[in-house]
């Protein structure tokens, strides 16, 4: 039982860094149409630079927030303005392919600069305190902490603000939101800006408990991937839930089936997103864009 | 919209491709006759062999991708399952040619049983699914390690004679590209395009979708699992990463994009220029090239989807190359200037 508890809250911790990390990826499919295949890559970019300031200025991964989503969004702002752009009002193949040649350049720049060796950052927040036989590790507290924080903001930056409140306009319907003099290609870098900011912070968060390396990001694109079909597009609570239910799954399979319990762990995320696929295209929930033509680029 | 007539090669064409050919046949005769020259070596040899290979990969990956309109992110599964099961079996004390053919089988086995769930998927979910396919095969291959070796791998007997490779990869990728050649004119082929370009439609017009879709997806399993297990054998050592390396599927879209997709010469045209671009300009790059390939490929979906055989296709008018243009230019009627709009 306790090992079940145990497995239990770690899954949910799990979940949380999901839900943080897949939230940009649902909202630019969501707002744009795009489905950004560099999506893990910008998770490895965010992880690096906050590894690059422990090592260098010895800052702690929680505190590089403050610098990596600025960061971040500045990158994720002109990416948008000079790549993403281009494709946006293209058929989705065309986006795909783009951002899946954008995942290869980034990983393999990284790989060029940093080697393959698999870094960890250290943080202050160490430790863990139990209640009765279960553990709550104090760094997994924190990044579930982190990544709830970070989609309470998100949700009501989109409920609450103007801005906002634009973006959802634009994710309507485009036309009419240029109508009622929302300028678009702002809307559209900012949107793309704030996301990336996001999923450069979930990489920062998870650098102290997951060993960073350049090849990480394709792993991560498919997990975003298979809980966004978990949990329809663009959806926060529906993230939350997705990501702890494949948080769940994964930690359950790493703890119940012995020595090959993380592999089979990365299976059935895959696994899972296939079935989903194949047995209700359009989500779980209905919340996936269906595919007006057949095939297009 | 209507498919453009394929029209067999004119004679100076004819000509010139068995030119090239019969040079291709006989370096390897070059290297024994005159050990002394230094231009045809083992290692050109060496370089040859993997352009044939990449030839046959990306006219493989091409009957899916670019005939049919399926474009696959994971093709390189069927590569690894071929190179995997052709380690496995030679393991077993099987010779080589049995254990190959017992690769591909395989991996046409699995390209059927896929087949047949993923091929329901529409455009961007069935990249994803391939993508997620070949990803999850790393991992099971990793697992699976009474008989994979799991992370550790394989080793296969080694056995060096470049000529004998350089020959069957030479054959094997004539023969590849004359089965496309032969499919692009049967009718086959005609049904694979009209999948393509309106599925419904064809579905209308009394075909059976889902039996052509997986026939092509069964062969290009097949032949694609061939090349794995000549890859196994001539590399002599097989891991999960090694195998299934990430961008060996990425490099057969980008080379058929460079070619021109739905084209037979493009996956040519393409796997050529890469591979030699990657050869002789690349290799001064070093780690770099991986990053630069990236970059390419965004370039080529930016400034050239059409690849180099639909921009040739342009200028001298033979439209069998321009299969792939059609949506494309679909798409940007669609776009009318609105001060052209007519109220």
């Amino acid at each position: 039982m306790d090992l079940f508890l145990q497995a239990l809250i770690n899954g949910v911790m799990l979940g949380g860094f999901y839900a943080a990390m897949m939230l940009g990826f649902s909202v630019i499919w969501g707002v744009m149409g795009v489905i950004n295949l560099a999506h893990g890559e910008m998770i490895m970019v965010g992880a690096y630079l906050s590894w690059l300031l422990n090592e260098h200025v010895g800052m702690d991964p929680f505190a590089s927030l403050l610098i990596v989503m600025p960061v971040m969004f500045i990158i994720g702002y002109v990416l948008q303005l000079i790549l993403i752009n281009r494709v946006v009002d293209r058929p989705i193949l065309v986006s795909l392919l783009v951002t899946f040649g954008l995942s290869i350049a980034i990983s393999n720049l990284v790989n060029v600069i940093f080697s393959a060796d698999p870094r960890l950052t250290d943080t202050a927040l160490e430790g863990a305190w139990s209640v009765g036989n279960v553990t709550f590790p104090v760094t997994k507290t924190a990044i579930m902490g982190v990544a709830l924080l970070i989609m309470t903001s998100l949700w009501l930056f989109l409920q609450k603000t103007r801005t906002g409140k634009s973006i959802r306009a634009a994710a309507q319907n485009k036309q009419a939101a240029r109508i009622v003099g929302i300028d678009i290609n702002k809307i559209y870098a900012l949107t793309f800006g704030i996301c990336i900011a996001i999923t450069g912070a979930a990489g920062a968060i998870i650098s102290p408990t997951q060993a960073i390396f350049p090849f990480m990001g394709v792993p991560l694109t498919l997990r975003a991937f298979t809980i966004t079909a978990l949990a329809g597009l663009g959806s926060i609570p529906g993230a939350l839930f997705g990501g702890i239910v494949l948080g769940i799954v994964e930690s359950m399979i790493g703890v119940y089936v012995s020595g090959i319990g993380t592999n089979l762990a990365i299976i059935a995320s895959f696994v899972l997103l296939v079935v989903i696929l194949i047995t209700r295209p359009q989500g779980l929930f209905g919340g996936l864009r269906p595919i007006e033509e057949p095939v297009q680029l | 919209m209507t498919v453009p007539p394929n029209r067999p090669p004119t004679k100076s064409r004819l000509v010139l491709l068995v030119a090239l050919l019969v040079v291709l046949a006989a370096l390897p005769i070059v290297m024994t006759v005159f050990p002394d020259q230094t231009w045809v070596t083992n290692s050109r040899l060496f370089s040859f062999t993997q352009m044939f290979m990449l030839i046959t990969l990306t006219s493989n990956w091409n009957l899916t991708g670019g005939f049919t309109g399926y474009v696959d992110f994971g093709h390189a599964v069927f590569f690894g399952i071929g190179a995997y099961g052709t380690g496995i079996f030679m393991n077993e004390a099987w010779p080589f040619w049995p254990s190959m053919l017992a690769g591909a089988v395989l991996a046409a086995v699995f390209a059927l049983i896929i087949g047949y769930p993923t091929l329901r998927l529409k455009g961007p979910y069935f990249s994803i699914a391939m993508l997620g396919m070949f990803v999850a095969m790393r991992e099971i291959v990793r697992v699976a390690k009474p008989l994979t070796g799991g992370g550790v791998g394989l080793t296969l007997p080694p056995y060096l004679n470049r000529p004998l490779f350089y020959y069957v990869t030479f054959f094997l990728a004539v023969l590849v590209v004359g089965i496309m050649w032969w499919i692009r004119r049967s009718e086959f082929g005609a049904t694979l395009i009209a999948i393509r370009e309106d599925e419904v439609g064809a579905e209308m017009r009394g075909i059976n979708t889902t039996v052509n879709k997986i026939a092509a997806f069964v062969l290009a399993g097949f032949l694609t699992g061939i090349v794995g297990g000549l890859w196994a054998y001539q590399n002599t050592f097989i891991d999960p990463d090694g195998v299934f390396f990430p961008s060996r599927t990425v490099e057969l879209v980008m080379m058929a994009m460079l070619g021109g997709l739905g084209t037979v010469a493009g996956p040519v045209v393409g796997a050529t220029t890469i591979y030699w671009m990657r050869d002789v300009v690349w290799a001064n790059l070093a780690e770099w090239h991986l990053f630069a390939e990236g970059m390419l490929m965004i370039l080529i979906v930016l400034y050239a989807p059409q690849g180099i055989m639909g921009k040739l296709g342009d200028r001298s008018g033979t439209s069998l190359l321009r299969v792939w243009r059609n949506p494309l230019r679909r798409s940007a009627l669609e776009e009318v200037p609105e001060d052209e709009v007519s109220v």
